[in-house]
């Protein structure tokens, strides 16, 4: 029982908070590039994601890096496509690399730690995971 | 024995002892010759069962080994790439695409001005087919301007050109070839064959009793020498037999092929035939089958040859370097038409066509596609890192398609630039030719492939390589490790904080005294730490390595990714530690990527030979140096471009690129070594001679120009560094690590993370009594 309670209990809290932490709507953010081809392979990995053609959408995510290797948004694309995959690792290192190239955008900045936060709770690191959704408050 | 007794058994009368002995002869002999025959016919049997199950036993599982392909990185073309028409044209050129007046098949361009209209070739990727696309590419200041559909102009977003091949992984007998379907197999190329090889193939059982009888014939009357072997037996000795000619081998041959037939369709063995025969040689590449002669004289697909060409191929058969069409074109010509007139003699062919095909060249393409790499350093780096995953069986033999990171441009540069800088170092310091090697790796500084990697100053001579074998000193490049463990400590260190540039001596116990010096024998009292690492100072180094614990700094360069473990010795503060090329480009990389470990990949992904992805390598990354500290390493690297031991790169590059890097020399100039990055590419240099012999270069003088030379064909970016959270520039006076302002004279403004920087004031620094007298001077004289 009691280690139901030890599990469960900051599964709920991290939820709940993570729940709090929910991205304003979509329509606010900028254009993710200036280059169509960029935008063209980010569109392509949306629908392959949705599709559940993981590895493909990750694919075409490199591939609009390769062109953009300084675009946080795309390494943030990234991170959030090892989240859904389960490969919180991964996950997290790709938000925080994000993170060193979002300079002054603080949303990106905010997503990406929101991102962490998950990834960690994912692994087991709740206090980790607090740490990080109250981080992406503070953005 | 036992006979014997027989015989004095028998001795009662002297007839009947003649007869039984003549009866019991008779009996012997008669029975001798039975159970002879009857033996030799049971071990025939045995035999022939033997050579059936051999036979089968190839045959059905006659699946050929196929050579793994290697492919460069596919070109993404998109509007605002800093592409040059004639670089468009020159990957085109790579990829065997043909000039033509109006590009219409896949495969065809045409250069008119800033526009090149191509049709590309299908192709299948990792992520599924891609068709033929015919378009017009426009360029304007130096980028891609637009991409436009041929028909219709509709505007693509962006194109993916075929990879160029670079080589293939081949079978322990170097055999290569691209298999074919017999539907695939034009039916003018078995006409040819039939004709030619084995007129009644169609009708006999594996052997020709004709076809022998005709041989013998033109033997023993000495016309020529004729095989009579039908296409089955061809098969049979090819697949089974020696090249041996004995006459037992002919026995095996026929039994073989008879047996062949009886188990399997003409059909069957035609298709296994023509995936099996020898046609020619590339090097040490043997071209098999009619798949790969077609694209190796052609450059086509074997369903897209016309008939003088397949009856040209056929015409190989009998001697494919007597006859070779590249060799000797005139008796492959004659050849050729020889196997013509046989085809229209067994009615294959009008006169009509033999008279239009006789007139024809022969079409061979004169540069074959690539077989073996033109970089077998590169190639050296895939196959070490598919061993990983692969086992070497597989590689050589199932035909697996590879999907590499190499960057055919940034490739030829580098080996270029390697070898004429050799040249012109030993010849402007009258070295002895020849004594200097070298290598060195390029790499993208933020997702880790690697696009090029040489390893010898003959990059086409697959001997050592050097950049992932050669193990050597790495000096100095050590030191950004050490700066790093200390500026990762910011209540302790900062670039500001003096170190003590004086005598040293260490002490241990059951080793010898260590004394190190500077390059400039001479010692500089206290120095910031800045100042250290871009002069590169041994003294002070050394001092701080002992401060912060050898342990410590070597736990550090295994978070950056160096995975040997090591002794650790003071010595190794200032890189006494042997480290291969590769080794210190991962190293560096990590530097480069703001202080993220990215593993160096020079595979993207492998596919099955029929297009099924198997395995992608994909891109990952994991934190081993948090963004502040990485960033003020990252400055003080760029401050030894700017002031340092490097700021020679400025007859290579301008310094608004703002590169960081760092030399490296070890005792004795036995090597020289620069590391250094721009803001897209990471170069690793190294330059000494192979015997290990003083090759009296610093890594300057030496590596650092080949990375200069190669940077600047390369048309780098600048390095442009995100500040990170919590970083703020402070002026310092360098010679008391205090604070400064911009108009004190000597002062330099340094990055600090938050609260770390100086508080206390030099003379001239901020609200210092300096100060205050300098501003009143400044006001009186003004």
């Amino acid at each position: 029982m009691t280690l139901v309670l030890r599990r469960i209990v900051p599964l709920v809290v991290m939820l709940i908070l993570a729940g709090c932490a929910v991205m304003p709507p979509a329509a606010t953010r900028p254009a993710a590039s200036q280059n169509s081809a960029v935008v063209a392979l980010l569109d392509k990995a949306h629908r392959q994601s949705a599709a559940g053609e993981l590895e493909q959408a990750g694919a075409n995510l490199e591939r609009a890096l390769r062109i953009e290797p300084r675009n946080a948004l795309l390494w943030q694309e990234l991170a959030r496509l090892r989240l859904d995959q389960g490969l919180y690792r991964q996950a997290e290192n790709l938000a925080m690399k994000s993170n060193g190239l979002a300079m002054g955008d603080r949303t990106l900045r905010a997503e990406n730690w929101r991102i962490i936060g998950q990834a960690r709770s994912g692994q087991g690191d709740f206090s980790g995971a607090q740490a990080a959704f109250q981080r992406a408050e503070r953005e | 024995m036992k006979f014997s007794k027989i015989f004095r058994t028998g001795r009662k009368s002297r007839r009947r002892k003649t007869a039984k002995k003549k009866f019991w002869q008779r009996l012997t002999k008669r029975r001798l010759l039975v159970v002879t025959i009857l033996a030799v016919l049971l071990l025939s049997a045995l035999y022939v069962v033997y050579l059936d199950f051999t036979v089968r036993a190839r045959f059905e599982g006659r699946r050929f080994a196929l050579p793994a392909r290697v492919y460069a990185r596919p070109l993404e073309l998109y509007q605002g790439l800093r592409l040059e028409p004639a670089e468009l044209v020159a990957e085109l050129g790579l990829l065997g695409y043909r000039k033509a007046s109006a590009p219409r098949e896949p495969g065809s361009y045409r250069w008119q001005n800033r526009a090149v209209e191509l049709v590309t070739r299908p192709f299948t990727f990792g992520d599924g087919p891609q068709e033929s696309v015919a378009l017009r590419v426009t360029f304007a200041d130096g980028r891609v301007a637009g991409l436009q559909r041929l028909q219709g102009g509709a505007s693509l977003d962006l194109l993916r050109l075929d990879p160029a091949l670079i080589g293939g992984i081949y079978p322990g007998n170097n055999e290569d070839r691209v298999l074919v379907r017999l539907e695939e197999v034009p039916q003018r190329l078995v006409d040819a064959l039939i004709a030619v090889e084995d007129v009644r193939f169609y009708s006999h059982r594996g052997i020709d009793p004709r076809g022998i009888a005709r041989a013998l014939v033109m033997t023993v009357s000495g016309k020529s020498v004729q095989g009579g072997s039908t296409l089955t037996q061809q098969l049979v000795k090819n697949f089974f037999l020696s090249a041996e000619r004995t006459v037992s081998r002919k026995l095996n041959e026929m039994i073989m092929a008879l047996l062949l037939e009886a188990h399997y369709s003409k059909d069957e063995i035609l298709e296994t035939y023509l995936n099996e025969v020898y046609l020619g040689q590339d090097g040490n590449r043997a071209i098999h089958g009619f798949g790969l002669a077609s694209s190796f004289f052609f450059d086509k697909p074997l369903m897209q040859i016309d008939l003088a060409e397949a009856a040209l191929l056929v015409g190989m058969l009998k001697g494919p370097t007597y006859y070779s069409p590249r060799r000797h074109p005139q008796r492959a010509l004659e050849r050729r038409n020889l196997v013509l007139s046989e085809m229209a003699e067994s009615g294959f062919i009008s006169e009509q066509q033999l008279l239009a095909a006789r007139t024809l060249p022969l079409g061979v393409v004169e540069r074959p596609p690539r077989g073996t790499s033109p970089h077998p350093a590169f190639l050296s780096l895939v196959h070490r890192q598919l061993r990983r995953d692969y086992r070497e069986k597989d590689l050589r033999s199932e035909g697996l398609q590879i999907f590499t990171t190499l960057d055919p441009w940034v490739q030829q540069a580098a080996e270029k630039v390697l070898s004429r800088q050799l040249q012109r170092l030993e010849q402007g310091r009258g070295l002895e030719s020849d004594s200097l090697q070298g290598a060195l790796l390029i790499s993208d500084t933020q997702n880790a492939e690697v696009q090029a990697v040489v390893g010898g100053r003959y990059p086409r001579f697959e001997g050592f390589n050097r950049a992932l074998d050669a193990q050597r000193p790495i000096g100095s490049l050590i030191k950004p490790v050490v700066f790093l463990t200390a500026l990762q400590q910011p209540q302790r260190y900062t670039l500001a904080t003096l170190l003590d540039d004086s005598p040293l001596l260490l002490q241990q116990p059951g080793a010898d005294d260590w004394q190190p010096q500077n390059y400039d024998q001479e010692f500089h009292g206290q120095v910031p730490m800045s100042t250290a690492l871009a002069h590169s100072y041994n003294v002070s180094t050394a001092r701080l390595g002992l401060e912060l614990g050898v342990p410590e700094v070597l736990a550090n360069l295994h978070r950056l990714g160096i995975e040997r473990d090591l002794p650790g010795y003071a010595a190794s503060l200032l890189g006494a530690d042997a480290f291969s090329p590769l080794e210190v480009t991962q190293l560096y990389q990590t530097l480069a990527s703001g202080g993220f470990r990215t593993p160096l990949r020079a595979i993207r992904e492998v596919l099955t030979f029929d297009g099924q992805p198997l395995q992608r390598y994909s891109l990952e990354v994991e934190q081993a140096v948090d963004a502040p500290s990485n960033y003020l390493l990252t400055v003080a690297l760029q401050d030894v471009v700017r002031q340092g031991t490097a700021r020679g790169l400025h007859r290579y590059l301008p310094v608004e690129l703002g590169v960081a890097g760092k030399t490296g020399t070890t005792d004795d100039f036995r090597d020289s070594w620069f590391a250094g990055f721009s803001g897209d590419r990471l170069g690793v240099v190294w330059v000494g001679r192979d015997d290990n012999q003083p090759a009296g270069l610093t890594g300057a003088s030496g590596a650092m120009t080949v990375w200069g030379e190669m940077m600047a064909e390369l048309d780098p970016e600048p390095l442009l560094l995100p500040v990170p959270d919590g970083i703020e520039q402070v002026w310092i006076d360098p010679a008391t690590g205090l604070l400064s302002a911009s108009d004190c004279s000597g002062a330099v403004e340094l990055p600090f993370i938050a609260g770390s920087a100086p508080t206390e004031a030099a003379p001239c620094g901020p609200k210092s009594v300096g100060k205050s007298l300098k501003n009143w001077f400044e006001r009186i004289f003004q």
